[in-house]
């Protein structure tokens, strides 16, 4: 017997490959790395599972149903590897209605096909995240969606994706968005506002824990469920990360020549400038309010709950949600938010002056408490509320009485009046153009996937096992 | 070197059927062709035996025989206690397929002239080494050779035929059932010829054996990009700790589930026992059970990591 040594590895060449070489190299380098990472969670979750399975088992109350829980466990896990299996597209899906569209893309109320269960089907335009540098962002609510499991997010059930788009299928939530309810309400007594705020505290206090700033709160982004109670949406969807949006340029708004609504060069003259919305110029907010929906949908968004600091280049955290919330609650209890404007320019200006321009009509009955919150939260960051953590809020003089650890079982003070599991009443689809929107392509109608509109979405794809998915 | 199989018994191919299994008596495992020589005698011999090239095959190096994971990948393939075992099996053939071609893919598509990684020029035949090629039927079921890129063409096309077809892999989520388990299901086992694996979950008749085809298959063309081009391109494109592990998840899997035989492993006998010499597979797994730990170690001896 005589072994000689191994062949001598040659020097490495991966240069000499050829471009679509190059290509597959990065995507079969991230898929490998991406399937071991989720097999190991997968199999985690799953032996997670079998031991509660096993403890509840061993528990004398259920000797009678053993054989069901056994089944009913190997059932779930069953549906769950057949979900895994199945080539996840569009056409597995029939649309019911286009229910919500922004500049990346649209959400619309789907059917599952094969089982018929209803969805909300959110589906983003690879171009346009391309062109507008959106990737870290659908990368981070993707992330933020598939690893929360919490009662307080919208839950994330698969994500997949076609030469054009990136689909994300997601639990519908029938009761519409808390913008519709103000613009149909205008205005919430204190206990209905303290109702919505306590439970916008422990949904950002749920994406906290997570280790997510949601940098997007507003009323749009707050969903509610068939019960009326909140979940939060939109991480990352949202306008306010634009490219476009980032401190540049806001900087360079700011220093455009100011409207003829707004003149902040002369601090005298804020109070002039400033929009006077008192309920004695109801004609303005009602213009203010109708144009909301068109501005949700715009290129633009609305710049009225983001603080300050974001949109400047010095860094942020978490405390940056509170800051939305106070406006939040402002909203709710005055009939706008605190910094509206007649344009987003306006209201950049107010919000950086936020010490001179928030002011509270003298005509609104507000308590000592929810100002005194208001301004807590509508404040510094370093002097903001919450920036110590969340219990000093739920702390707060506001919320006292409140139980923060039972509010989802209580009932929400607007049930949505729902007639069917496929009820879009809660949502403005008048509005919406019901039609099918081709998708923005980069490369004309090229059916092959290039690189470009592939390589950057890998791992994108997500799969959650849900008890009530199947 | 496929002769040398003709002196081996191995009747206990029924053993691939668990729901069978169960009834029969337990038997001891089939010697595989590297545990008969390696009692035979020393790890050179064994290793003499597998007629390898000299210089050994570099990805026989153990210093290129790493991972990207580190741990017991058993736990990924192990059937969870509550699952029928025709759906978990239906799984892991869908995952290891879309693992396998992730690979394939890096040799099988077109470059901008036109040209593929592996061609009738760069790989004439399907083969696995000097010693093994593997043919495809035609049409007339004669066997014929091919060059290994209209083979894995029509590997891929037989496969996903089979993985698309939903009466051969169903996946409605009706219907789906649980595993039996004689301390809490009370559902009677039927054994014999009226019980298969997946008959509960709706998987057909002849679903387990035509598995055991596309683990075979797919076999075949891991043993194909290790021997023709684990170096071009793998390891020029850094992707040789990504293959390694994603060929051994598939070992494990194939092995524990019966989907393969031990003796189908062959070519890659030497990388199998590396792999047991060097902890990659468990003392517990029954790959480890399919492998020549003295050659393994004789390996990694050679490459001075013993």
């Amino acid at each position: 017997m005589n072994v000689s040594e191994f062949a001598s590895p040659p020097e490495k060449r991966p240069e000499s490959y050829g471009r679509n070489a190059r290509y597959n190299q990065k995507r079969c380098f991230q898929v490998a790395q991406g399937f071991f990472k989720d097999a190991v969670r997968r199999a985690r979750e799953r032996n997670d599972r079998l031991k509660e399975l096993e403890r509840r088992l061993e528990s004398p109350e259920v000797l009678l149903r053993r054989e069901q829980l056994w089944g009913h466990s190997g059932k779930l896990e069953a549906r769950y590897l057949r979900f895994l299996r199945t080539k996840e597209q569009l056409s597995n899906y029939s649309v019911v209605k286009t229910i919500g569209k922004g500049y990346f893309g649209e959400v619309k109320l789907v059917r599952k096909i094969q089982d018929g269960r209803v969805y909300a089907l959110k589906r983003l335009f690879k171009s346009e995240m391309i062109s507008k540098e959106q990737l870290p962002r659908v990368r981070a609510e993707r992330d933020a969606l598939a690893e929360s499991d919490s009662e307080w997010v919208t839950k994330l059930f698969t994500t997949f994706q076609d030469n054009t788009s990136l689909y994300m299928l997601m639990e519908f939530c029938p009761g519409g968005d808390l913008m519709a309810i103000l613009i149909k309400f205008q205005i919430f007594s204190e206990d209905i506002t303290r109702f919505y705020a306590a439970e916008i505290v422990n949904a950002i206090e749920a994406i906290h824990n997570l280790g997510f700033i949601h940098r997007d709160i507003k009323p749009d982004n707050i969903l509610l469920d068939r019960g009326g109670h909140i979940k939060l949406a939109d991480f990352g969807l949202s306008k306010s990360f634009r490219k476009d949006h980032d401190s540049c340029y806001y900087q360079e708004l700011l220093q455009r020549p100011t409207s003829q609504m707004s003149r902040l060069g002369n601090r005298n003259s804020v109070n002039i400038d400033a929009i006077q919305l008192t309920v004695s110029n109801r004609a303005q907010i009602n213009e203010w309010r109708r144009s909301r929906r068109l501005m949700a949908y715009s290129s633009v968004g609305t710049p009225d709950y983001i603080a300050p600091e974001l949109f400047y280049d010095q860094g942020y955290s978490f405390e940056i949600d509170w800051w939305s919330l106070g406006t939040i609650i402002y909203e709710c209890l005055v009939g706008w938010p605190p910094f509206a404007s007649e344009n987003p320019q306006d209201t950049y200006r107010k919000i950086v002056n936020w010490q001179h321009t928030l002011f509270f009509p003298d005509d609104v009955q507000l308590s000592h408490n929810s100002v005194h919150l208001i301004r807590c939260m509508i404040n510094s960051p370093e002097h903001r509320l919450g920036r110590n953590g969340v219990a000093e809020i739920k702390n707060h003089g506001f919320f006292a009485g409140v139980d923060f650890t039972t509010l989802r079982r209580i009932r929400a003070p607007f049930e949505p009046p729902l007639t069917s599991e496929v009820d879009t009443s809660c949502f403005p689809v008048d509005d919406l153009p019901q039609t099918e929107d081709p998708a923005p392509s980069l490369a004309g109608d090229d059916d092959s996937p290039t690189p470009e509109m592939f390589l950057p979405f890998i791992g994108y794809t997500f799969k959650r096992f849900e008890k009530s998915y199947s | 070197m496929a002769n040398l199989f003709s002196g081996f018994s191995h009747s206990q191919a029924s053993q691939s059927s668990a729901s069978l299994a169960s009834k029969l008596p337990p038997l001891p495992a089939s010697p595989s062709l590297a545990q008969s020589i390696g009692m035979m005698g020393t790890a050179d011999e064994a290793l003499n035996a597998y007629q390898l090239p000299k210089p050994l095959p570099i990805w026989l190096n153990p210093a290129y025989a790493r991972h990207i994971v580190k741990g017991n990948f058993m736990t990924l393939s192990a059937r969870p206690k509550t699952v029928e075992e025709g759906e978990w099996v239906a799984h892991q053939v869908v995952e290891h397929y879309r693992n396998l071609w992730n690979f394939v893919r890096v040799i099988y598509e077109k470059e901008e002239d036109g040209k593929t990684l592996c061609n009738a020029t760069t790989c004439p035949r399907m083969s696995a080494g000097a010693n093994h090629s593997y043919t495809w039927l035609n049409s007339r079921f004669e066997p014929i050779e091919l060059p290994a890129f209209e083979y894995i063409t029509l590997m891929q096309r037989w496969i996903s035929g089979k993985i698309d077809d939903t009466k051969m892999f169903p996946t409605e989520a009706s219907g789906v059932s649980f595993s039996h388990n004689a301390q809490i299901t009370t559902t009677a086992l039927l054994n014999g010829p009226d019980e298969w694996v997946g008959k509960r979950s709706g998987f057909p008749h002849e679903f387990f054996g035509i598995c055991q085809t596309i683990f075979l298959q797919m076999f075949r063309v891991y043993a194909h990009l290790y021997w023709a081009h684990f170096t071009e391109p793998f390891y020029h494109l850094n992707l040789e700790k990504q293959l390694n592990s994603c060929f051994s998840h598939f070992v494990l899997t194939a092995t524990a589930l019966d989907l393969l035989k031990p003796q189908e492993l062959e070519p890659m006998q030497p990388l199998i026992d590396l792999w047991a010499a060097n902890g990659t597979f468990p003392p517990e797994s029954k790959a480890f059970a399919a492998a020549n730990l003295k050659v393994g170690q004789r390996l990694l001896q050679l490459g001075g990591m013993a």
